[in-house]
């Protein structure tokens, strides 16, 4: 019954790989026809503009729009418990979507709340 | 403009034509055919029309057509040619790359130029095989420093998880490669993939433009999966199944744009974000961080994530015709195949020609049904497409926090009144039990 249920993946699994097995070779002939010349100490730098690159090329990334990662990973879980219950909507009795609503209700109130945090430029 | 080579002689280049041919002929027939019949000897061939597939049958097939239409129809109804060829990767890649084309020769269009022209004779038909032999035969530079096995993998890895999205879509009633009940949810998981990738393949390269791009790309996919999450909510509402078949087959009546509009929009503009299209292409902003995440791919790598982005694209516009449009549903315009020459044959004079194997292939698997839906598909995502990409030349980029500010304000507000429209049709007994449907 479990086999069954993850064996209808498995066709896109299938897929995955045809894609992989499918343009592997394009990138092993590129490797194999492409004239590769000589090499310099310029040319394997990385691209700034023609400019000498300087520093490290991983550097720091600005705070000011991580709290939107952090939102991300709360809200998206609870919107994937909302298609539990939209998917059963028309099975279960009407008095089912009151504590919905008060789902949706604190969802929307959280998020607003996170929103107004995340503006606040002075914390981040 | 081109030319043709000035010691260009005809008969010279019949002559080459003559002698490949010949090649050709020599070698099939000294190596080619015993290589087969060896090959068939050797593995197990399956049991078609009540008869073992033997080598003899097999080569005889291939003269015959009343015998070779039987293994063609057994061979449509595998799963590797669904993989490889029709709902699958070879009718995607056919799509992205005639999109592409279109979409250069549109911007140009719009834009007052003739865009591809000198390449094929008529309007640069052949530009896209021109560009892709240029790109093949081009050097790979990885810079000094990069992860090398994440650098080389992120390219191909781009275009199998775009593969394994076109695996969801379905295309016609039946033809689709993954069946599956939890079918877009599988979708979100799918989508999920891209900014890994994307960040993997950013932070792998050592540079700053692409690492910048990255970051860029990451915020914005990651911002706008909720608000594409939540504007799908309202169709699996009123339909209530997450399997994207029964999906698109509870739209034979009307498409599901007339009564969620407001989703539709949404998850268009979400679409548009998660494409990286303009106005929302920030992590490749041309003027201001080079090619963003693009900047150090060359050669081959840089097509293999360009045809990935366009099988991305034919991807989602898809998912929009399932979801909104009505799917593979629409008025029957495929003529029906004369039923006379599956039962009589074709008359040419005195003689009758009939083939066997015609009738089950039409009936079961090539049905009027399936052609139709498969036309009355392409030419909704076609016009999504044409949708999609007419952005490009009309409007300019937007600045990042108001990108962040409309995904996470606007947008998942008007999804939310989204939700309370699609409840509100329900309970007052529009659609569902008792209402339309």
């Amino acid at each position: 019954m479990v086999g069954e249920l993850a064996g209808n993946y498995s066709t896109v699994v299938l897929m995955f790989a045809f894609g992989i097995a499918a343009m592997a070779p394009a990138l092993v002939i590129s490797r194999m026809i492409s004239p590769r010349k000589r090499s310099n100490p310029v040319k394997f730098l990385p691209m700034e503009c023609g400019q000498v690159p300087s520093g490290e090329g991983r550097t720091h990334f600005m705070m000011q729009y991580y709290p939107y990662i952090l939102m991300f990973v709360v809200f998206d879980v609870m919107a994937i418990f909302l298609y539990a219950w939209g998917s059963s909507l028309l099975e279960l009795p009407k008095s089912a979507t009151l504590p919905m609503m008060g789902f949706l209700a604190i969802m929307f109130g959280a998020m607003a709340f996170a929103l107004y945090q995340s503006g606040r430029r002075r914390i981040w | 403009m081109s030319v043709i080579a000035p010691n260009f002689k005809l008969s010279g280049f019949i002559q080459s034509l003559l002698d490949n041919i010949f090649w050709i002929l020599l070698l099939v027939v000294l190596v080619g055919v015993p290589a087969i019949f060896m090959i068939l000897f050797v593995i197990p061939l399956p049991v078609i029309d009540g008869e073992l597939l033997t080598p003899f049958l097999a080569f005889s097939a291939l003269v015959n057509p009343t015998r070779l239409l039987p293994i063609i129809h057994a061979f449509l109804t595998t799963d590797i040619f669904r993989v490889m060829a029709f709902p699958g990767f070879g009718f995607a890649a056919l799509l992205a790359a005639s999109v592409i084309f279109v979409e250069r020769k549109m911007m140009a269009k719009i834009q007052l130029r003739v865009g591809p022209f000198y390449c094929g004779k008529v309007e640069g038909i052949l530009q896209l095989m021109g560009d892709g032999l240029k790109l093949i035969s081009k050097e790979i530079i990885i810079p000094a420093k990069a992860d090398k096995p994440i650098f080389w993998a992120a390219p191909v890895l781009f275009v199998a998880t775009a593969a394994a999205f076109v695996a969801l879509i379905p295309v016609a009633p039946g033809w689709v490669v993954a069946d599956i009940d939890l079918g877009l949810l599988g979708v979100f998981a799918v989508i999920g993939f891209f900014p890994i990738i994307t960040i993997l393949s950013a932070w792998s390269a050592n540079s700053k433009y692409p690492f910048i791009g990255g970051i860029r790309a990451l915020f914005q996919m990651v911002s706008f999966e909720i608000p594409l999450i939540l504007s799908l909510l309202g169709v699996v509402m009123l339909t209530g199944t997450l399997n994207l078949s029964e999906i698109s087959a509870s739209q034979s009546s009307f498409p599901w744009i007339i009564f969620l509009p407001i989703g539709a929009i949404v998850f268009f503009i979400t679409m548009l974000a998660e494409l990286e299209r303009i106005p929302f292409d920030l992590p490749e902003a041309e003027s201001e961080i080079v090619a963003g995440w693009l900047t150090e791919l060359s050669g081959m790598m840089y097509g293999l994530v360009q045809l990935g982005s366009y099988l991305k694209l034919y991807a989602f516009a898809a998912l929009f015709v399932v979801l909104f449009l009505g799917g593979w549903n629409g008025p029957m315009i495929v003529p029906a195949f004369p039923e006379q020459i599956i039962t009589e044959g074709i008359e040419m004079g005195p003689i009758v020609l009939t083939i066997d194997g015609l009738g089950p292939l039409l009936h079961e698997t090539i049905t009027q049904e399936m052609l139709n839906g498969t036309l009355w598909f392409v030419l909704k995502t076609a016009g999504v497409i044409f949708f999609i990409i007419l952005p490009r030349g009309v409007f300019p980029r937007v600045r990042v926090d108001l990108l962040l500010n409309l995904g996470w304000t606007k947008l998942i507000g008007l999804c939310f009144i989204n939700i309370f429209i699609a409840l509100g049709l329900l309970y007052a007994g529009v659609l569902g039990p008792g209402g339309l449907q």
